[in-house]
């Protein structure tokens, strides 16, 4: 027997833990960030600025085990291959049946795809690894207009980049603990959106692109902020997609909330917590105005330092738990998918803004726009920036786009010019 | 690009009807973009057919012989056979479909599943005890046989196969209770099948000691 070098491994982090329990055919818990330039891809090129970006990207090598008590990572040699799209967005990677490495970059024409298993890093993290893989394809294709351009604010070390933030900033303080205790009760059941399956399980995806400025007079118009203005508008739009019998219930979205900006972390995993922002047509009024002037409110007492520790206390000491922990791994799926599923129940919808993508101000020139979309079990709204250009996608797993339709009608309607890019 | 003059918005691609509220659209720049934006991707047919005829069969064959055995009464209840049959066919099946990439897992899980096959059978046919004295040490030995021989062939990497081997040598050390408790008629196969696992075991420990406590450290981490 040959003697051979030890493998390297790591644990997953807090969330990653979720979703291998909570993978199926009908949401893999993939999603996806695309970057569409002016012109084709070239795919060699792609393929070299692919092989680059991999040596600053050692977690990207990682494959997903399972042990008796937990999943792991664990490093691989496998060399990722660009390949031109053929399958539906988001398709799964993960399957338990093979080990093969947890993402896939694809290209179409134009367009460059980055499609993640949600156990290996967040959008954030994903981000890192576009603008990197972007920046190497652009800087090989046009090697002397770019000859002195360096890529900014990537400056973290590796063991940086691998670092499980949950548990590095987890401070189990007593005073969590009773917090988290009274908070339980005051949980009430959503409104959940429900439509005819798509065939085949495939995502129903449509995308609006328009000028950043335009959306965000408009918001200013009501002394809001893009993100608080954009989740209003998609409040509403489920609102008047509502069937009548419903309206006594609140709708509620989940934001998923980049903890990176609250705790310092330079974490290429999973680092981020989520935030409720509901409302409740049947006892407010139903304008744009007084649903924004809610919505600002509740991101407002969210996004306090406290609630997030506490948001962050209560992640963590569930998989703190000595006898949570012992539990064998299928029975540990088991109940965290009986988790989510109760979970599920007190959301409608999930809205997530990634942000502002920065590249050098050079590439401005090649780079039409970035979007991101992911896998879904309900619709569920999603945006990124460049530039001038804001991409508004909504992911459905239904046929029906009356939410969709509400939401781009409400915007266009507002003087705001969208073009709308879909795979239906 | 084309244009939806309800929706008010331009939509991109060769789209004849507006994604949102399904009116046709009018093109408005013919110059750029005729161009699809996503692949057309053709439906995944997963007709199954094979597996639909042979579970058709499978289950056609048991009313049958039970239909055979009402209009021709015997006193042995061989339709019993048919469905057991049947059953461990497709449980071995199961096996290989579900573990299917990895040999060394398949290995082990036909190791665990094909005794307890294997003494069903002989407990509902008379216990002869040909599942203990034979088939179970025979068993285990060709396991860790197969394992190595098939690793070294196909060049496995020792961790994909250390853990099903340490696995499969601890299986056959079991023997050793047959002879203890006394249940087993012949004793040869169960003693060499103890002997040659121990053997194997050792060696492992021996020569990739540290691996294997690595390997178990990973997978055993709580």
């Amino acid at each position: 027997m040959r003697h051979q070098e030890e493998v390297k491994w790591s644990r997953l982090d807090n969330y990653s833990k979720v979703f291998p329990a909570t993978w199926s055919p009908k949401d893999p818990k993939v999603f996806r960030l695309s970057c569409e330039l002016f012109e084709a891809v070239e795919e060699d090129v792609l393929q070299r600025a692919l092989d680059i970006t991999m040596e600053n990207f050692p977690l990207y090598r990682y494959v997903l085990r399972r042990g008796l008590f937990w999943y792991y990572l664990e490093s691989s040699d496998i060399v990722p291959k660009v390949e031109q799209e053929s399958q539906p967005v988001c398709a799964p990677i993960y399957t338990g049946l093979r080990t093969n490495l947890l993402f896939r970059v694809s290209y179409y024409k134009c367009r460059v795809n980055l499609e993640m298993f949600h156990v290996l890093s967040d959008g954030a993290g994903a981000i890192r690894f576009m603008r990197a893989l972007v920046f190497n394809y652009l800087t090989l294709l046009y090697r002397e207009r770019f000859a002195d351009i360096a890529l900014s604010g990537d400056t973290s070390s590796i063991s940086e980049q691998m670092d499980d933030s949950y548990n590095r900033h987890y401070i189990g303080k007593k005073a969590f603990r009773e917090m988290a205790r009274n908070e339980k009760a005051q949980r009430v059941k959503a409104y959940k959106i429900r439509g005819t399956r798509t065939d085949e399980y495939r995502l129903s995806l449509i995308e609006g692109s328009m000028p950043v400025k335009a959306v965000i007079d408009e918001a200013h118009k009501y002394n809001a902020t893009l993100t608080v203005y954009i989740t209003s508008v998609y409040l509403y739009s489920i609102y008047k997609t509502m069937p009548g019998r419903n309206r006594n219930q609140p709708i509620v979205l989940t934001v998923p909330v980049n903890l990176r900006q609250f705790f310092e972390s330079q974490t290429a995993r999973n680092f981020f917590s989520t935030i409720h922002i509901g409302y409740n047509f049947a006892k407010n009024p139903d304008d744009l105005e007084h649903i924004i002037r809610s919505v600002a409110d509740d991101f407002q007492n969210s996004l306090k330092a406290e609630k997030l520790n506490l948001q962050l206390y209560k992640a963590v000491s569930v998989e703190r738990n000595p006898f949570a922990r012992l539990l064998p791994l299928p029975v540990k799926d088991f109940f965290i998918r009986a988790a989510v599923k109760s979970y599920d129940r007190h959301t409608t919808s999930n809205i997530s803004n990634i942000g502002k993508i920065e590249l050098p101000p050079e590439f401005g020139d090649y780079i039409r726009e970035f979007s991101i979309c992911t896998s879904v079990r309900k619709p569920q709204l999603t945006m990124c920036s460049y530039n001038d250009r804001l991409v508004v996608s909504i992911s459905s797993p239904f046929k029906e786009t009356d939410i969709q339709r509400t939401f781009f009608q409400t915007l266009s309607k507002a003087g705001i010019e969208i073009e709308i890019t879909s795979n239906l | 690009m084309k244009y939806c003059s309800t929706c008010k918005v331009s939509i991109r691609g060769t789209k004849e009807r507006c994604v949102l509220c399904g009116n046709t659209v009018t093109t408005i720049d013919s110059k750029s973009e005729a161009e699809e934006i996503f692949p057309a991707v053709p439906p995944y047919y997963k007709s199954n057919m094979a597996m639909r005829i042979m579970i058709f069969i499978s289950l056609s064959a048991i009313v049958i012989s039970y239909t055979i055995r009402m209009l021709f009464p015997t006193t042995l209840n061989w339709p019993i056979f048919v469905l057991f049959g049947v059953g461990s066919a497709w449980l071995s099946l199961a096996i290989i479909i579900q573990k299917g990439k990895s040999i060394p897992k398949v290995i082990l899980w036909q190791v665990t599943f094909i005794p307890l096959l294997a003494v069903f059978w002989d407990w509902q046919t008379g216990w002869r005890g040909w599942s203990l004295d034979y088939l179970i040490p025979i068993l285990y030995l060709a396991a860790e046989v197969v394992m190595y021989v098939t690793a070294k062939i196909t060049k496995l990497s020792v961790r994909d196969y250390i853990s099903y081997a340490l696995l499969a040598g601890i299986f056959g050390i079991i023997p050793i209770l047959f002879i203890l408790f006394e249940w087993v008629k012949t004793p040869y196969p169960s003693i060499t099948c103890a002997a040659v696992s121990l053997i194997f075991l050792m060696a492992i420990f021996i020569f990739q000691g540290s691996y294997i406590k690595s390997e178990l450290k990973k997978r055993m981490h709580i």
